[in-house]
């Protein structure tokens, strides 16, 4: 993108902000790794330091493999959040397009309604779900497709809105010609959709699924309400429990958060490389 | 012409019900309830209610006579107004930066997600730690600079803002990762075209990346404005119940401690109502600003 | 075109594979949904038969659905897990666990469970407020109805220190383990003040004039955030106003005899505020800052419940769950002690009880294969053995309780053992009767009064009238 070939000074300001932020956004990672590798009464006087000698200590660790079936977990976690970020921009790719191209009568109010759907509060809403699950017989009981599932359906809904939101603002800037010399060839809006839409828009729906995985992943709460049985348990149900008590344990509680995060910045880092690939599909020759 | 394409309806339909079948029944249901339940007495979380009312719109008058709801709105929009202006106002400027840079720039793409991943109680937890009053990081570093009386950050002078900070800190890299999407959906070879008329980098920032990214800064802003309404997480950890004094009440954190603390279910009820009228509205008043336009 | 056909075939394929995602998913049955809100009702009880489908003679071996509270870092979350091992392997039935930690998310949990006819066969729960609902509904099992057909059902339990149910005064939950709540004390930073330990005849007045010479050393006398939770200052605030007897009646009005003594108890709240010795930034700190104040040696006193003494000894050690890395030397330095009196109360006389039980359900008992094994169960983790290695140094209901191995306690528990052997009384917390919205004014309004924004008297009046409409 840049053309111009040396180093100026403009660069050196440009890196010097990047880079100030950059510490901002590193060093929290930082000290939640270190820290779990610290005792609890260590870490609330000598949170700051780095954990050597004396200092370090594998024990939260320790404690959380001794006690938890955490690849169990892992792989719950897994299941729901993959399901719930493909659904999400499945059906929310469809819809933002209609609500984009498409022109009538309720667009405005369907409109209003997708936002209005952000902004449920997860702790207005569990009851009437969690009663409706309940009469399906999808929660409580012993079967683990069915427990993940009942997590699922309900993050799928919260999280379409975002989605839908999100994606509406991509869609519209796609320029409209090439779905215009795609009609003139034939092809009809589902056909424009999948072939033109998609495609142009890989890097968006990337960042959708993204940040659905991310936020089903890390959903305590409707965890908390539907996931019983320790099997069926997923990694931020069941590190909560090491943790919850009086919240007072920061060693083994900074020793989950970094058990929960690893995997997902390694999911996060490869998909960065599927966005820059989509950027250069993105970009389509006539 | 794009009116030709998409003249005929009927996929619409295929489009959109499955979406909106899956929000119905497990948003919007779900919600009408909640509706409903602002009219009722609920004791506790899950229990039956115990009838209406009296009269039907009780807690609609509380909710304007209570002190902490007022503080509570008074915040929110505070945090609106820092929303737009520190978290998406930084994050374009962070990422027409990163656009514009040739190397390191998928590690900054990389770091500047990180607060995202991170839950809110640990940050909250790390936040605490650093403006700790007897001795945080902060205080601690203030005391090697040679000041002798510690600050309380938490105190009521300073606990909107250390409340806020924190907030926007963290969803900067949330818009960021939406606005550098956005970015990369442009065209390269527009930028190669203006490069080849002779443009400035300055030149194409404002001529190309802006214009082209203006549908996308729209729904940040979108998302800015209806997220203050609803923030609650690391707001809770940092200062439950307000303190100090219900200086610190946002619309979400008073809904929460509503439900879970009180356990005025019917009254929280209510304060979700506001809570999505508002979002509706704020939308409204976004959009009608922004003026979406199409390409 | 070949192509535009395959592109709609597999546009087709796609689209209903959405829909028929959907339908499997969101809507197993329309019908189902239609009706919910009519059959709720009776599908508690139209769903205990179907789900006893092979009620065979010989299938004895019974898979019992248990939730607790022993979960996560509860002190007894190993003691528990241990004890449902041994119980599986001695009767050969299974036991589906779902215990949590008891937050308000749980709570809320249970009580929809109720509602929804899924609750568990045994449930180790509050036998407070919390389990109102559950009893109104009629869905446990009292101890009495259990007894006509288990005549020795908890029979090893002393029934007067059992806690009858506040909706109908009838017992329900077994108890296993008790809390106690007094003060902590960090005795070094008594030491630098030049404070003597306090001990079983400790005044209101001795108190002040320690809190005031602690407050001149440079510590902070209390630890406490007034703005987070000031329960413990607000219960025995109120309780050196009344008497073990008294302490229980909730105020008709705030005019009464004991509507005047919640005012005073709240008033030397306000007073111990104004006076300093709480710490500077009491009413912005969270619990765990000023906790963290008191181990640290900032702060002297703590007043908190049985479990802090696990709390404290956790600071201690490099590994917050292997007792052999406790840092003694350290933990030496914390004591507990009782909690300072005035008028008619002793110093000895300490908030405390037995605040939980085991309940079964009545889903459990109408099932004849599980009414067996529930009984069982509840017997087996109420036994004179199990109780005591839950209950250690705080209170059991026990007819004859055995003698404790002190040999594996360290320095605070055996402390905690020594305070709790001379206790006068132990009595229920009143907050946990006053609960939910009409705690609002005092708890959460406790630094409005405490800087004088509110009146006492006002804020007092204010909650009563909550929950005397309620």
């Amino acid at each position: 993108m840049n053309t111009n070939k040396k180093f100026s000074a403009g660069d050196a300001v440009i890196y010097l902000i990047l880079g100030v932020w950059a510490l901002t956004t590193i060093y929290p990672i930082f000290w939640v790794v270190m820290n779990s590798f610290k005792a609890k009464n260590e870490i609330l006087s000598n949170s700051f330091a780095i954990p050597t000698g004396d200092l370090f200590t594998l024990a939260n660790y320790r404690t959380a493999f001794d006690r938890l079936n955490i690849f169990s977990a892992y792989r719950n976690s897994m299941i729901i959040s993959c399901t719930v970020a493909a659904v999400v921009i499945v059906l929310a790719g469809m819809a933002s397009f209609a609500l984009v191209r498409y022109d009538f009568k309720l667009k405005k109010s369907l409109n209003s309604l997708v936002v209005a759907g952000m902004m449920f509060p997860v702790f207005s809403t569990i009851i009437p779900v969690f009663r409706m699950l309940s009469s399906w017989h999808l929660v409580n009981t012993e079967s683990l497709a069915l427990s993940l599932i009942s997590v699922a359906l309900p993050q799928i809904a919260g999280n379409l809105s975002f989605a839908i939101v999100v994606l509406t603002g991509y869609i519209r800037s796609l320029p409209i010609e090439l779905e215009e010399s795609a009609f003139l060839e034939g092809c009809s809006p589902l056909q424009i959709f999948s072939k033109i839409i998609v495609p142009l828009a890989k890097p968006s729906f990337a960042t959708v699924a993204i940040f659905s995985f991310l936020w089903s992943y890390n959903d305590l709460f409707t965890q908390m309400f539907l996931l019983r049985l320790p099997q069926h348990r997923a990694i931020t149900r069941l590190l909560n429990e090491l943790t919850s008590n009086e919240g007072t344990n920061f060693g083994l509680m900074a020793a989950s958060v970094s058990l929960v995060i690893i995997p997902v910045l390694i999911v996060y880092i490869f998909l960065q490389k599927y966005i820059i690939k989509g950027m250069t599909a993105g970009a389509v020759k006539g | 012409m794009g009116a030709n394409i998409y003249k005929n309806k009927k996929p619409l339909f295929l489009f959109l019900v499955p979406a909106f079948a899956f929000m119905a029944i497990f948003l919007y249901y779900p919600f009408i309830q909640n509706i409903l339940n602002s009219f009722k007495q609920i004791p506790e979380l899950g229990a039956m209610d115990k009838g209406w009312n009296d009269p039907w719109y009780t807690n609609y008058v509380t909710m304007f006579q209570d002190e902490n709801m007022r503080m509570a709105l008074r915040n929110t929009l505070i945090m609106m107004v820092v929303t737009i202006i520190g978290q998406v106002g930084i994050a374009i400027l962070l990422a027409l930066l990163v656009d514009n840079i040739r190397v390191g720039a998928k590690f900054f793409r990389t770091v500047y997600f990180f607060p995202i991943v991170i839950s809110a109680t640990a940050l909250g937890l790390m936040f605490n730690l650093i403006f700790l009053y007897d001795k945080g990081m902060v205080n601690q570093l203030l005391e090697s600079l040679g000041r002798t009386e510690l600050i309380d950050w938490k105190g009521e002078n300073l606990a909107l803002i250390t409340m806020m900070l924190p907030v926007m800190w963290q969803y900067v890299g949330f818009y960021f990762v939406i606005l550098i999407t956005g970015l990369n959906n442009i065209s390269g070879e527009l930028y190669e075209a203006a490069a080849i008329d002779g443009a400035t980098r300055l030149q194409r920032v404002r001529y190309i990346s802006i214009p082209m990214l203006h549908n996308v800064m729209c729904t940040c802003v979108i998302l800015g404005v209806t997220g203050a309404l609803k923030v609650f997480d690391l707001p809770w950890t940092m200062f439950p119940k307000g303190i100090p004094l219900g200086e610190t009440w946002l619309t979400g954190t008073y809904m929460y401690y509503q439900t879970f603390n009180t356990k005025n279910i019917d009254y929280s009820s209510a304060i979700a109502v506001l809570i999505v009228v508002l979002g509706i509205i704020t939308a409204k008043v976004v959009n009608a600003i922004f003026k979406e336009k199409d390409y | 075109m070949k192509k535009r056909t395959l592109a709609l075939l597999m546009a087709g394929a796609m689209t209903a594979s959405v829909f028929t995602g959907c339908s499997k998913q969101a809507t197993p049955d329309p019908t189902t949904a239609a009706t919910t809100e009519a059959a709720k009702d009776s599908e508690a009880a139209t769903t205990e038969a179907p789900k006893t489908e092979a009620p065979t003679e010989e299938a004895k071996k019974v898979a019992l659905n248990v939730s607790t509270t022993f979960a996560g870092e509860d002190g007894n979350a190993g003691n528990y897990q241990d004890a449902i091992k041994a119980w599986q392997a001695e009767t050969g039935n299974t036991v589906n666990d779902s215990s949590a930690v008891s937050d308000e998310t749980v709570k809320a949990r249970i009580t929809s469970d109720f509602q929804m006819g899924s609750e568990p066969d045994v449930l180790f729960y509050f036998s407070g407020a919390d389990a109102n609902s559950f009893i109104e509904a009629g869905k446990v099992m009292s101890i009495d109805d259990i007894r006509k057909e288990y005549p020795d059902y908890a029979s090893n339990m002393n029934d007067d220190l059992i806690a009858p149910s506040l909706v109908d005064n009838k017992k329900y939950a077994v108890p296993v383990n008790g809390f106690w709540e007094a003060m902590f004390v960090n005795t070094e930073v008594l030491e630098a003040a030049g404070v003597d330990m306090p001990g079983a005849d400790y005044t209101w007045e001795q108190f002040l004039a320690d809190c005031e010479k602690i407050k001149e050393a440079g510590y902070s006398p209390i630890a406490a955030a007034l703005g987070n939770i000031p329960h413990y200052w607000w219960e025995f605030g109120i309780f050196n106003h009344g008497t073990p007897e008294n302490h229980c009646t909730i105020p008709e009005s705030v005019e009464d005899e004991r509507g005047q003594a919640w005012v005073a108890g709240i008033n030397d709240v306000k007073d111990l505020y104004e006076r300093g010795y709480f710490p500077k930034n009491t009413l912005s700190a969270t619990d765990d800052d000023t906790f963290l104040m008191f181990v640290e040696g900032k702060a002297a006193f703590l007043i908190d419940g049985s479990w802090k003494v696990g709390g404290i000894a956790g600071a201690c050690q490099s590994d917050p769950n292997d007792a052999a890395t406790l840092d003694a030397d350290k933990l030496n330095n914390f004591s507990v002690t009782y909690v300072p009196g005035m008028n008619d109360r002793k110093a000895t006389d300490l908030v405390g009880g037995l605040s939980m039980g085991y309940y079964i359900t009545k889903k459990a008992w109408d099932d004849p294969d599980k009414r067996e094994a529930a009984v069982n169960f509840v017997e087996y983790m109420t036994s004179d053995e199990v109780v005591p290695v839950f209950a250690q140094h705080t209170a059991s209901a026990l007819k004859a309780a055995p003698k404790v191995d002190e040999s594996k306690f360290n320095s605070l528990q055996v402390k905690a053992m020594e305070m709790m052997s001379g206790v006068t009384s132990l009595t229920p917390a009143v907050q946990d009767i006053f609960n939910g919205e009409c705690r609002t004014s005092t708890f959460d309004g406790m630094p409005q009064i405490v800087t004088g924004k509110v009146a006492t008297e006002d804020a007092v009046k204010e909650g009563l009238e909550i929950y005397h409409a309620n």
